[in-house]
């Protein structure tokens, strides 16, 4: 997922009760003997709704996430930076591709899944609801979110489903310029001069929060999430990704001479393990339902886009032309 | 060799494919169709960096360095025809400057692998395989559109008459244009019009889209001059607003 | 009109709020898919490399090139055919040959000419092992079970029929001829290290 708190189905205790007992059992034994599920391959309904609805949110969440980084696009200072911003973006719209196809296999249309993004039926990565005010965002979003979305999807490559695991191998190769890139960017701003030092520090200080978020909250150990992790649809809980996230980047962003706002963030020596003030999970809910600062511009952007498009597409629709399945 | 004809004449491409590249990287995240978005940015990114190449060029022959001249200078000392100024409107009138223009970049850059002059000729070579790609995906799309539905022929039929005095503006000829034919760096923008013209002309008959007579259309001149339109400047002030907060600093 | 931070967005003129959710239209605007195969160098074989929609085979192409070869200098060759026209076998696992399931023997029929992608390994991607003439599709597994002996399971066959391929020209090349500028793309370009070891420095 890019982000974690991925938003999974409630699931009832009875979820499984009515699957073919040796079929299940066949399909477990190849989950355990490291085997991955290609999408022809008989699997339980649980597997396919949790695995449609992981990878949707993935998808959308690029699409979406070209949006904040989009913001500065026209705007990028000087050849070098332009060049790389554009190829970023389009790297992030065409990992939303890529994405959508993966969960095709699993039967939903892309087509469907947009109309579900549009109408706010499913659900992006929280992150992306908010603003960015200044270039310095955009760095902090290139090099820290997409630092975050490769925790979660480096982590995610090893789970079970083919077309899922194919789809982020590809997206993982185009991430490392990603973060090569913003951390590029955010290094020139934070040993720049004065101007982009305060540039860059105001950045961090208003991305912490939602970067803290990002990962979701503590997963509650639930007999649900042991079915995710035993058939590897869930393959790190969030608090490993955020933990890894923290251990890998705290000390790159404080080498750059750059604080960040929460006092109580330290590495416990003892148990290896990052302290930090708790996250305001009030605010997480809030926004994730709707009621962040750019959820609406987001959404009415993708719905413009949708709808501007329409014309090209209804002309371009031959009428006897169908909608198959990719395979994988 | 005739400097100051080398120097306008690679002035006004760069700046074309400066301005038009940002322009196109406008639609990046906002397409009728994801691969569309993902095949336009693509064109965007070639055309910006065609564009730095040039300045390199220009930058060899002793004019500032290529962020300097792209991000430092006003709207009256760019020489991009009007065309590629102009904002994107809606998919129809995207895709038929995208068809108009790159055709004479495919042609101009056809042209000047031949040129005298080493460093054009050089260049016009080596983006061979991105000037045909991007002649290739507008010539598809014009055909598909082109013949589609009754809307998207009218979209396009409008966009079309709309744009073409813009894009008779390419070829404005410049006061430095026999000398470089005579120096064998550029036939001119006389014989590129003529191939242009031919060119869509062929494309345009194989759609339900119609041409008027190029004849009694009255180009749109000024740009190869400096003279631009509203959204020229904006969209400049745009371009270079991070960049200016402090043009020495390294972002 | 919605303010926004992107002056692209505001260019859009947005409203402030859509007096109506999006309509749905009867049925969704959906294209055809496209599978789009690559070869990375001469001599190498096709790999599968993922999906488009398209509305056509030509413009499946063009959005195949963008999507799975943009990163320059790894592409010689590019195929797509469209998801409908290929034949797709039974999938197998731990260590069972699919060419196993297949009975019945090769009826020499050579009218027609069909390429075979093998799948190697779960969770990988296809490869293009050959081309056999047979009669039909099931005729064509049958005709490569014979032709192509293996020394590894093969999990699960693809077949296409050479007609329904849609090839660049070898005079394509170029198109993936890219300027050594582009390296703005790769991870490679971006190298900073001495920036902080000096920053380091100046604050010690
Ligand atoms: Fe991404
Ligand atoms: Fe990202
Ligand atoms: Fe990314």
């Amino acid at each position: 997922m890019y982000g974690g708190g991925n938003v999974f189905e409630t699931m009832k205790a009875t979820a499984l009760a009515d699957e073919d007992p040796v079929k299940l059992a066949e399909f477990e034994a190849r989950i355990d003997r490291g085997e991955k599920i290609e999408p022809t391959d008989w699997m339980p309904q649980l597997y396919r709704k949790q695995l449609i609805r992981m990878i949707e949110q993935h998808a959308h969440s690029e699409i979406i996430g070209a949006l904040p980084e989009g913001t500065w696009i026209t705007r990028a200072p000087g050849f070098k930076r332009k060049l790389a911003l554009m190829a970023k973006v389009q790297d992030e719209v065409g990992h939303g591709q890529l994405l959508y196809s993966a969960a095709e296999t699993l039967g939903k249309s892309r087509e469907q899944m947009i109309q579900d993004l549009i109408s706010g039926k499913s659900k992006y990565s929280n992150i992306f609801n908010y603003p960015a005010f200044t270039w310095a965002d955009s760095c902090f979003i290139s090099w820290l979110v997409d630092a975050g979305a490769i925790v979660n999807q480096v982590a995610n490559s090893k789970g079970s489903y083919g077309p899922y695991c194919r789809a982020l191998e590809r997206i993982c190769a185009e991430e490392s310029f990603h973060l090569k890139y913003g951390h590029h960017c955010v290094i020139h701003l934070a040993t720049g001069t004065k101007k982009q030092r305060e540039m860059m520090q105001a950045a961090v200080n208003r991305w912490w929060a939602p970067m803290m978020h990002f990962f979701g909250p503590s997963d509650k150990i639930s007999v649900h999430s042991e079915i995710l992790m035993r058939w590897k649809v869930k393959m790190a809980s969030n608090d490993e990704c955020r933990q890894q996230f923290l251990d890998m980047y705290v000390p790159k962003i404080w080498e750059l001479g750059l604080t960040i706002p929460d006092e109580k963030l330290k590495k416990n020596q003892e148990t290896g393990q990052w302290e930090f003030t708790e996250p305001d999970w009030e605010e997480f809910k809030r926004v994730i339902n709707g009621d962040g600062p750019c959820n609406k511009e987001r959404l009415a952007v993708r719905r413009i886009a949708e709808e501007r498009g329409r014309w090209v597409r209804q002309a371009l629709l031959a009428p006897k032309s169908k909608y198959v399945t990719p395979l994988a | 060799m005739n400097t100051e004809g080398i120097k306008d004449l690679l002035y006004k491409m760069a700046d074309d494919q400066l301005i038009i590249g940002h322009r196109n990287s406008e639609w990046t995240g906002f397409g009728p169709l994801l691969e569309e978005d993902i095949a336009f940015s693509s064109m965007a990114q070639d055309k910006v960096g065609q564009s730095y190449q040039l300045y390199n060029i220009l930058n060899e022959l002793g004019e500032a360095d290529p962020d300097t001249i792209a991000f430092m200078r006003n709207a009256d000392q760019f020489h991009n025809c009007q065309l590629v100024e102009l904002p994107n409107g809606e998919y129809d009138f995207s895709l038929v400057r995208h068809f108009l223009f790159d055709t004479a970049e495919l042609l101009r850059f056809q042209m000047l692998s031949n040129s005298s002059f080493e460093p054009l000729a050089n260049l016009s070579r080596k983006i061979k395989g991105e000037t045909k790609y991007h002649s290739m995906h507008a010539n598809i799309w014009i055909k598909q559109l082109g013949s589609a539905t009754e809307e998207s022929i009218s979209r396009l039929q409008s966009a079309l008459e709309y744009a073409l005095p813009f894009a008779l503006g390419i070829f404005e000829p410049s006061s430095h244009e026999q000398d470089l034919i005579n120096e064998g760096i550029f036939e001119g923008e006389d014989a590129l019009k003529n191939k242009w013209i031919e060119v869509i002309t062929a494309v345009i008959n194989e759609t339900r889209l119609s041409l008027p007579d190029f004849k009694s259309i009255t180009p749109v001149y000024g740009g190869r001059m400096g003279k631009h339109t509203e959204h020229l400047q904006p969209l400049l002030e745009e371009m270079s607003e991070v960049f200016k907060v402090d043009p020495t600093s390294d972002w | 009109m919605l303010k926004s931070l992107d002056p692209r967005v505001n260019r859009l003129n947005l409203p402030e709020q859509f007096e109506a959710p999006m309509a749905s239209i009867e049925a969704l605007d959906q294209f055809e898919t496209y599978q789009a195969f690559v070869q990375l160098k001469e001599g190498k074989p096709f790999e599968h490399a993922g999906i488009v929609h398209a509305p056509n085979e030509e413009m499946a192409f063009l959005f195949a090139k963008e999507q799975y070869t943009r990163r320059g200098m790894i592409c010689n060759a590019l195929c797509v055919v469209k998801t409908e026209s290929i034949m797709v076998s039974e999938i197998t696992d731990n260590g069972q040959d699919v060419y196993d399931s297949f009975s019945g023997s090769f009826s020499e029929d050579d009218s027609a000419s069909f390429e075979i992608f093998h799948l190697l390994k779960r969770g990988k991607q296809h490869k293009y092992i050959g081309n056999v003439k047979a009669k039909d599709f099931e005729d064509a597994l049958l005709a490569s079970k014979q032709l192509y002996p293996r020394t590894k399971p093969v999990y699960n066959v693809w077949v296409v029929r050479s007609e329904d391929i849609l090839m660049s020209e070898p005079e394509d090349a170029d198109l993936w001829n890219t300027l050594k500028e582009k390296q703005y793309r790769e991870a490679i370009a971006y190298k900073a290290a001495d920036k902080i070891k000096a920053f380091k420095e100046e604050q010690a």
